[in-house]
């Protein structure tokens, strides 16, 4: 109540930087507005639109019949045992396909770190090139290299390793093997730019004491890039699982894409909703679990 | 001891023959792409059975393809404009924010999400919703789509090049009395531009190779260089495909060299300063 009068400038002070941090803030928020608007306008709604739609009953003469609400489309889908062996065969080449470009990354990923000068950009080079380039290019390559005519397989031959031609092409090897091509260079990227901070004198220790070079790789290397490996196989999984290019261009084989796609161009937006729907719990389930089991892992070396 | 020797003299040399080898497949067959838009006949093998440059008059001659390549630039250019600025504005809006708060916090993920969604699956999800506002196959919908995906990166890269600006400087700038625009213009930007433009060229690229969303959502008038490849690969497979191809990877090649001459002179600068 007494107010000296030393005391009113130093509260007008407090009050003018109370409102200078509050435009800061406000401009903060004005700035992070217009991504906010796009991701909720072009990402969060049309999700919530799909939601609606596979919810909605199938109609004879449009994509579906607007202002229904029925389980149509996921008792439809529930109850298609093809539809459950196209996924189980979508999932198979995530899988594999995780798996090899997790390993091969990781060695690859290794050697960029290791060497220097023109092998590690060339190396580093090699990666980043097929990463520009469009997926369709990137897939339709191997046609020639690996069909029953191709150069794989003249090779092979005429070193007589083989008595007749295998079809690689068309096929499920086709199919990993351009997958593969697809996200190796996104999961050497994700590892080597964890790899890329560690302090090799660690892995030095670790020899010097006697560890192997697998071993030290393995209990010295690995747990500390335990973060990239992540990121290298929830990319790899969720990429694999969805492919489109691959299998469209290397197999007549169904997958859980070509088959939705078939959905929409058969005007059945339900049910394609419904599928993706499914899909999506489906992977997103599988990512919970590749998280939990891979953080455990690099959690129980952290305490050894 | 001998034999430890020996055996880590053999281990090296199967690293090395494995990461070389795996070089050889990596570049493998962007070397296919290459050759084959030279071969001189209407089949595609490897190595081809004679070279010409045929195919590239027959790529010149077809309007179809030129078509695409006009579509493709013009949603690429789309693209990294809208995603620069979007990445641009909301990693220095999230700088400015100094306490996390929850818009903050929620942005990060939001933006990296639709990164690790099958494009097939956005390109349904963005097929189904465009068609209730008419959008569908108009170019807008294409660059809204690609830029879903290109945004995250410029996001992802301003992040880190204003983490490494000196706030100081912009602190200073409004003390000597500039106002929000002005010290942007005069202080952060010239700072931050190299790390603007690698932005925008990986937009750029991203829109020109993505082709899942804009098979969907493309419309014969809209279609890009990778849907028509798409289609021409499905019916017959002829070398013009490989001449596209390569003009496509010759693009990337000199967007490489440009971020890399940004990037070194971005170096260059701070050496000199």
């Amino acid at each position: 109540m007494t107010e000296t009068p030393t005391r009113v400038p130093t509260s007008i002070a407090a009050v003018r930087e109370r409102i200078a941090g509050q435009s800061s803030s406000n401009r903060a928020l004005l700035l992070m507005a217009p991504l906010l608007a796009f991701e909720l306008l072009v990402f969060v709604i049309p999700f919530f639109i799909l939601l609606r739609i596979s919810f909605a009953e199938s109609s004879a003469n449009f994509v579906y019949a607007e202002g229904t609400v029925s389980l149509e489309a996921y008792a439809s889908v529930l109850t298609n045992e093809l539809l459950w062996s196209i996924v189980g065969y979508s999932f198979l080449i995530g899988v594999v396909v995780t798996v090899l470009s997790v390993l091969i990354g990781l060695f690859y990923a290794y050697a960029i770190w290791r060497s220097t000068g023109l092998v590690k950009s060339l190396l580093l080079f090699s990666v980043v090139l097929p990463l520009l380039t469009t997926l369709v290019i990137r897939t339709y390559a191997f046609r020639p290299l690996l069909s029953p005519t191709g150069t794989l397989n003249e090779i092979l031959l005429s070193l007589g390793l083989l008595s007749e031609p295998i079809s690689f092409y068309p096929g499920t090897i086709a199919v990993v093997i351009g997958q593969l091509y697809i996200v190796l260079p996104y999961a050497v990227l994700a590892i080597y730019s964890v790899l890329a901070t560690m302090d090799w004198h660690v892995v030095e220790a670790a020899r010097d004491l006697g560890a192997s070079r697998p071993r030290s790789i393995l209990e010295v290397v690995v747990p500390q890039v335990m973060p990239g490996i992540i990121v290298a196989t929830v990319i790899s999984f969720a990429w694999s699982v969805g492919a489109y290019a691959a299998p469209g261009v290397l197999s007549s084989s169904l997958t859980f894409a070509i088959q939705v796609e078939d959905m929409m161009y058969g005007m059945r937006y339900p049910e394609a909703g419904a599928f993706s729907v499914l899909m999506l719990l489906l992977m997103l389930a599988s990512i919970a679990i590749i998280f939990t089991v891979l953080n455990r892992f690099g959690g129980e070396f952290d305490l050894a | 001891m001998s034999s430890t020797l020996h055996r880590e003299t053999l281990e090296t040399a199967a690293f090395r023959a494995g990461y070389l080898s795996l070089l050889a497949i990596m570049l493998l067959p962007l070397l296919v792409v290459v050759v084959t838009s030279f071969s001189g006949t209407g089949r595609l093998a490897f190595p081809p059975e004679s070279f010409s440059i045929a195919w590239y008059g027959e790529f010149l001659d077809s309007v179809r393809w030129l078509d695409a390549f006009t579509n493709s630039i013009i949603v690429g250019v789309g693209t990294a404009l809208l995603a620069t600025v979007l990445g641009v504005t909301g990693a220095f809006g999230q700088e400015l924010e100094d306490d996390d708060g929850l818009l903050g916090t929620l942005l990060a993920p939001l933006v990296l999400v639709p990164l690790l969604i099958p494009p097939v699956i956005l390109g349904i999800t963005l097929l189904m919703y465009f068609n209730e506002f008419g959008l569908r196959g108009s170019y807008a919908s294409i660059v809204l789509a690609h830029t879903l995906w290109a945004t995250p990166l410029v996001y992802f890269v301003m992040r880190s090049v204003f983490s490494r600006f000196d706030w100081q400087q912009l602190d200073a700038a409004q003390d000597l009395g500039a106002g929000p625009v002005q010290s942007f213009v005069h202080v952060v930007f010239p700072n931050v531009k190299h790390g603007i433009f690698v932005g925008g060229l990986l937009a750029f690229i991203i829109s020109l190779q993505e082709f899942v969303m804009a098979l969907f959502l493309s419309t014969p008038g809209t279609q890009t260089i990778p849907v028509i490849a798409w289609t021409e690969i499905r019916q017959a497979l002829d070398p013009v495909v490989s001449v596209v191809s390569t003009i496509l990877v010759v693009i990337s090649v000199v967007a490489i060299v440009a971020a890399v001459i940004a990037t070194n002179l971005e170096w260059l600068s701070r050496q000199l300063s």
